[in-house]
């Protein structure tokens, strides 16, 4: 397998709060990488660090085989896409000029941002693309947003809760989407509070304090400790951390 | 550093400015309202000024001298003070600014009210005035004569020295204001950490933002000097493009600063608050208000490292000399303004990480 993302050692926070402490990784080429964790446990951390957004502090990090940010590194770049949690869409843009602007950020043409459009509003169900992202719903904006990360069609997705208030028949068609494009060489790494979703996921990586407590395909987390779901997997993994401290 | 980019940018904040109306009006008119108000309150000369003249002279002097004060816009005359020690009772009962004494001798005697320099020194102006001329209708003269001034007019009003000033602060500061919020908001909602995860490059950003406010900017200056010019009939002897062109990069170099501070500024507020410090500074060392060559010795180095001082003067240099480019002090506000924006604007760059 090759590494998309690789993380050894990885240490960083903020000030004299440390948040990644030593955090071990592996995430595949071409496949489908579900974050597992609590609030406050480091996901967006661990994703900024990824953007290049943050430096370590101690150990390494590798998106597509490049330290993110080093001279040369294809992250940041057109070969990344990012949907951050908080959203970030200019809420006095439309639609449609909120995708033209990203589409011109990713040096995109822009005969291919306007099909790229066509079929993203299509398949993410959004409204007319007149309408401007501050007057649309929390769900609406949340496709926005994803609308964004897939644009132009990245190497690497870095998706940070991409399924947050949206409708289930929607999320089902996000997460068959995401496989077809895994299928095709993508990385995905997404973070989700829904636990069980990220069963669908080819590999889970659970979280906790800054370091991962385990990381594999969900069957194979879930299955020497006998328990059907990974909700209880991670409950046991975290008490027996718990024990340990 | 990519010109797609830099164009992408620039485009959205300009379809943001456009739309938030209420914003864009508002950095429009402003400085046309503080450019009207400023000089309709500063600089004029005061009229409607009360004195007494007590004529005791036995020349015709005294009364040729009355009939110049009379005549005055300035001043409004009172005969009806018969006495030095009733007008001086007068003066102290605030009914009067002043009383002219002209004595048995004909020499001329001032008691004044010096509680208002300005308003002193407008009667001490009328005073002077009507003595040059009643002395010239009886053939004589003051043993000094100033002779057709080789730069400005014969009698020049104060606004004359401020307009350029008060242009140079309204560019200025209206300049700083527009993009010290620029991206504030940006910085903390996560939208720029989109922007750089494209690979964008902070002078990507800043070049962009400063496209944006440029077409503001435009519009500013363009208000502002049409408001000074046929709005005040403040006098322009000089190259009009080149006065325009002047304070487009007064503009720049304020913009690229504001940017710096948008970069550090932890909210709006603070940026507000950032701004206070670049701002008196601005008005009160740039001899906008007041000559340069007046400040202490030790502050005069502060004046000249900013921008606004060396605009102020060039200003003037332009509409009242009719100086061009040829004249250093012309050229060397043009260098020392475009060196400060491109100071400025590479401070931000630095500031502003891509990486943290």
């Amino acid at each position: 397998m090759v590494a998309a993302v690789e993380c050894r050692a990885l240490e960083r926070g903020y000030g004299s709060l440390e948040v990644l402490r030593g955090l071990d990784m592996e995430v595949g080429a071409g496949s489908i990488y579900g974050l597992l964790g609590p609030s406050g446990c480091g996901k967006t951390t661990l994703l900024k660090v990824l953007l290049g957004r943050l430096v370590p502090w101690g150990g390494t990090a590798l998106a597509l085989g490049s330290a993110p940010g080093e001279p040369g590194a294809p992250v940041p770049g057109p070969a990344v896409g990012y949907a951050p949690q908080e959203l970030a869409l200019y809420e006095d843009l439309s639609i449609g000029e909120t995708l033209r602007f990203h589409g011109r950020l990713q040096l995109l043409e822009p005969a291919q941002v306007a099909q790229r459009e066509a079929w993203l509003l299509d398949f993410l169900d959004l409204p007319d693309p007149e309408r401007v992202v501050g007057k649309l719903s929390g769900g609406q904006k949340r496709r926005v947003s994803l609308a964004v990360a897939l644009l132009h069609e990245p190497q690497l997705l870095l998706l940070d809760e991409p399924t947050v208030g949206v409708d289930p028949e929607l999320r089902a068609r996000l997460w068959d989407h995401l496989r077809t494009i895994a299928d095709g060489g993508t990385t995905v790494i997404l973070t989700t509070h829904y636990i069980d979703e990220a069963a669908q996921a080819d590999a889970v990586g659970l979280m906790r304090n800054g370091r991962l407590l385990a990381e594999d395909a969900p069957q194979a987390l879930m299955e020497p400790h006998g328990h059907v779901s990974l909700e209880q997997t991670f409950l046991l993994l975290c008490r027996r951390e718990g024990a340990k401290t | 550093m990519n010109f797609a980019r830099i164009r992408a940018i620039a485009a959205r904040k300009f379809a943001s400015l456009r739309r938030d109306k209420r914003t864009f009006g508002f950095i429009v008119i402003m400085p046309a309202i503080q450019i009207v108000l400023m000089g309709i309150a500063i600089g004029q000369v005061p009229t409607g000024l009360d004195i007494a003249i007590i004529n005791d002279g036995a020349t015709g002097m005294g009364a040729i001298i009355t009939d110049h004060l009379v005549d005055s816009e300035s001043l409004v005359v009172h005969a009806d003070y018969g006495s030095v020690a009733e007008a001086r009772d007068g003066i102290e009962a605030g009914e009067i600014w002043a009383a002219l004494h002209i004595t048995p001798d004909g020499t001329l005697e001032l008691h004044l009210d010096n509680s208002n320099q300005q308003v002193s020194a407008t009667i001490l102006v009328e005073v002077r005035n009507a003595m040059t001329a009643a002395l010239e209708e009886q053939g004589d003269a003051l043993p000094l004569a100033v002779a057709q001034p080789v730069y400005g007019e014969r009698d020049p009003a104060f606004i004359d020295f401020l307009a350029p000033g008060i242009m140079t602060m309204v560019c200025f500061m209206f300049s700083l204001i527009l993009t010290t919020m620029a991206f504030v908001g940006e910085r903390y909602d996560g939208t720029l950490d989109r922007v750089f995860a494209a690979g964008t490059l902070p002078v990507e950003v800043l070049l962009g933002h400063l496209a944006a406010f440029s077409t503001v900017l435009i519009g500013q200056v363009t208000v502002v000097i049409l408001i000074a010019v046929y709005g005040f009939d403040i006098p322009i002897n000089g190259s009009l493009p080149l006065l325009f062109l002047l304070a487009l990069l007064l503009g720049w170099s304020a913009m690229c600063f504001g940017l710096f501070v948008s970069t550090k500024a932890r909210s709006e507020f603070q940026a507000m608050q950032l701004n206070m410090p670049v701002m008196f500074p601005v008005m009160l060392l740039s001899g906008i208000l007041w000559p340069v060559q007046a400040l202490p010795g030790w502050v005069q180095p502060i004046s000249w490292a900013l921008p606004s001082t060396w605009t102020a003067e060039a200003f003037r240099s332009i509409m009242i000399r009719g100086w061009g480019l040829e004249h250093s002090e012309v050229a060397t506000a043009f260098a020392f303004d475009l060196l400060f924006a491109l100071l400025a604007l590479a401070v931000a760059a630095r500031s502003l990480k891509v990486r943290d």
